[in-house]
């Protein structure tokens, strides 16, 4: 939990299935602290209409319910309604039966009772984060494209080239001529822009033809 | 020799020798008998033979005698006197003749008839008097006879010649040769007379002889037969008691093993019952130890709901204090839950061990509460297996019993039904009912389920002890023996099992399986008397 943001929670709603009153309501106080909404339901039926009116990005939901099963309920809504939410399931039982229902249904995470309530943090927080993060290479991309939208868009072009031909070690290997038979440049802009970014020590030649990208000079900046 | 004859005889069967016995006897007497009335007949006819063959010829002989004495002699003398006259005497002389030659001709007649008969008395006779016969002498007999006829042509001729001496006058002459003729004839009948008589004595004398002959043969018989019929009997009765003897020794050892037979046979039972009550005890604590497995599945799941929700509270002051939202209030709020679900927790477990404990006295209950009890307690299975329970009575009765141990029975039932539901019926289909009735002094309890009923061949031995239809980790086979001990012997009732056709709900029929318990209602008064 210290390692792990669990801030990115916040902005999230999650839909919590549960048939005992008790856990319900306490888990439901203990959540709520960490994240933007939680619908608490005790029935499938309940869970459904929250399904239709909200907008859910997690769903915790156990498995015996009163009358039904967590499971039947899931794959309603994955297989006939289409809906496609992660999920995280909890339960008493460890019988193989339902754990092999939970892998074909790609469930998230199966969490035994009783709940260990930072195993089930540590769970959202696994499951949200690609979401937080692929929102964010989104905004980044959007601020990029922005900038070289209103600057000179071939030196944007040349940095996309060295960036994107960066191997393991983060070198760079390549003449100006190899660089100019993809980017259609002058070979003055091309020397001009290496100067500057040797200067502010982002490219610094390692030997002929060869250059590491210093990324610690990125943050200097 | 009479030894070895003895003991010949003595190794005879019993019923040969009876048989012996009773041969002699009867043979004895039979020959006795006979041979008493043959002598008897013998005699009979010796005596008649007597009469007929010598006393009636001796008066004949004494007639002719007579008549030749009184009637001629007499008439003779009367002529000589001549009291008469010639004319008259000669009538009354002819018919003495007459009357002789009658006489004469009877005796002679008399002499000639056959014996008509041959009795085993002659034969005897014959056979013992042949050579005393000597007086009899037939030439003797012929010769005075034939002097006798001779005497008599004599007689007669002498009768004719007395006319022609009657006419010649010479009558004195002739007179004094007929006295001497007659005279004659006399001495000779009186002879031949003596001759019978003679006969006769000895004839007697050999009847005597024979009639003392049978008395002899017929005592010797008899003493015979006696001694014989003696030995036999104390032989039958030396049999006898030997055999009685026998018997009794054999009836004594035959005793005796029986009385050890029966000695340890009783050692044997009561070593049986005692093994049967062990085995009884450990079976009831196979019972409590299978229920308890079952009861301990269903602590655990009225356990895990109110653990959770414990955990969730701990951990929740946890983040709640990371998070620096720890309020009074919540704190407050949260420990009331936590405490009000362990005190759940605790009852629950009190339930349990209410259950479990060998609690044995009676005490008044309602049936419905003890009911309601057991389905609360295996709610867990029942709610597992999606069957639904119905309860239908009129009035709550309430009865003087053993509490758990009625409890435990409807625990067995609930049971068994879930698994025949489980394994048969459709998981929306299943049911259980209990409908509780009063009829007379017995409280009757149905208790159906719609899992087809029990198979025929079964049913008959659902109630014996270690039959079980389930896998061995599933059953002991003893849930319904226990009940029924339960039942039957702690609270006198019956338990028997029925498959019917039932509408459990309105609907539909299903094939049900019946169990009916009937137990006495037992007021507290009652079982003090």
């Amino acid at each position: 939990m210290k390692n792990k943001d669990l801030n990115i929670l916040n902005k999230f709603n999650i839909l919590y299935l549960e048939d005992d009153e008790d856990l319900l309501r306490h888990t439901t106080d203990v959540l709520e602290d960490f994240v933007n909404n939680i619908f608490a339901a005790k029935t499938s039926k309940e869970a459904l209409e929250i399904l239709k009116n909200k907008k859910v990005d997690v769903i915790i939901s156990d498995i015996l319910l009163e009358n039904e099963n967590g499971i039947d309920f899931l794959k309603l809504i994955k297989e006939q309604k289409g809906i496609s939410i992660p999920t995280i399931l909890t339960t008493a039982h460890t019988d193989t039966k339902y754990l092999l229902d939970a892998i074909k249904l790609k469930v998230e995470n199966y969490i035994v009772k009783p709940i260990n309530i930072k195993e089930l943090l540590n769970s959202l927080h696994d499951i949200l984060l690609p979401v937080v993060q692929e929102k964010e290479i989104r905004r980044n991309t959007n601020v990029i494209r922005t900038i070289s939208a209103i600057t000179d868009s071939k030196q944007v072009d040349i940095i996309k080239f060295i960036i994107n031909n960066l191997d393991n070690n983060n070198l760079f290997s390549a003449s100006y001529s190899d660089i100019m038979d993809h980017i259609n440049i002058s070979k003055p802009t091309l020397i001009k822009l290496f100067k500057e970014l040797a200067e502010k020590n982002i490219l610094v030649k390692v030997q002929h033809k060869t250059y590491r990208f210093n990324e610690l000079a990125l943050e200097e900046i | 020799m009479f030894k070895k004859i003895l003991s010949y005889f003595d190794n005879f069967n019993f019923s040969l020798k009876t048989n012996i016995l009773i041969f002699i006897i009867s043979g004895g007497m039979l020959s006795i008998v006979v041979l008493s009335l043959m002598s008897t007949f013998s005699i009979k006819y010796d005596f008649d033979k007597l009469y007929e063959q010598r006393t009636k010829p001796l008066i004949k002989l004494e007639s002719i005698k007579d008549t030749y004495t009184v009637n001629i002699q007499d008439t003779l003398y009367d002529i000589e006197n001549k009291n008469i006259t010639y004319m008259q005497a000669k009538e009354v002389i002819n018919l003495a003749l007459q009357l002789i030659q009658t006489n004469w001709g009877e005796y002679k007649k008399a002499k000639d008839i056959k014996q008509p008969a041959i009795y085993i008395g002659d034969f005897i006779k014959k056979f013992l008097v042949t050579q005393h016969q000597y007086y009899k002498n037939e030439t003797l007999h012929k010769s005075i006879s034939k002097n006798i006829d001779k005497k008599m042509i004599n007689i007669n001729a002498r009768l004719h010649n007395l006319e022609i001496a009657n006419h010649n006058k010479d009558l004195v002459k002739e007179f004094a040769k007929l006295h001497l003729e007659i005279n004659a004839i006399n001495i000779y009948i009186t002879s031949l007379i003596n001759y019978d008589l003679t006969l006769a004595l000895n004839e007697k004398r050999d009847t005597e002889k024979v009639f003392e002959v049978i008395i002899t043969v017929s005592m010797f018989s008899i003493v015979l037969i006696f001694l014989f019929s003696v030995i036999l009997s104390v032989l039958l009765i030396n049999h006898f008691k030997r055999l009685h003897k026998l018997l009794e020794a054999k009836v004594e050892s035959k005793t005796k093993e029986l009385v050890e037979l029966n000695n340890s046979l009783e050692k044997r039972v009561v070593q049986e019952v005692k093994n049967n009550r062990k085995k009884d005890i450990i079976m009831f604590q196979q019972a409590r130890l299978a229920s308890l497995g079952e009861m301990l599945n269903n602590i655990a799941h009225q356990w895990r709901q109110p653990l959770g929700s414990i955990t969730m509270i701990i951990q929740s002051f946890q983040t709640k204090m990371q998070l620096g939202k720890l309020t009074d209030s919540f704190i407050d709020d949260k420990v009331k839950d936590a405490l009000f679900l362990a005190e759940n927790m605790s009852n629950t477990l009190d339930d349990f061990k209410n259950f479990f404990s060998p609690d044995k006295t009676k005490k008044e209950f309602s049936i419905k509460e003890c009911i309601e009890h057991s389905f609360e307690l295996s709610k867990y299975a029942l709610e597992k297996a999606g069957i639904k329970t119905y309860l239908t009575m009129k009035k709550d009765i309430k009865i003087n019993s053993y509490y758990n141990e009625l409890s435990h029975v409807f625990l067995n039932l609930i049971n068994n039904s879930k698994d025949a539901l489980y394994t048969n019926i459709n998981k929306n289909d299943r049911i259980i009912k209990v409908i509780i009735k009063q009829y007379k002094d017995d409280v009757v309890i149905n208790f159906i389920d719609n899992g087809g009923g029990i198979p025929q061949d079964i049913a008959p031995k659902i109630f014996e002890p270690y039959y079980t239809t389930k896998y061995k980790s599933a059953g002991t086979g003893i849930g319904l023996y226990m009940s029924k001990q339960i039942i039957e012997k702690h609270m006198y009732g019956s338990i028997y099992q029925k498959n019917i056709i039932h509408k459990i709900t309105k609907d539909k029929n299903y094939n049900c399986s019946l169990f009916i318990i009937k137990i006495p209602i037992l007021k507290e008064e009652n079982d003090e008397k």
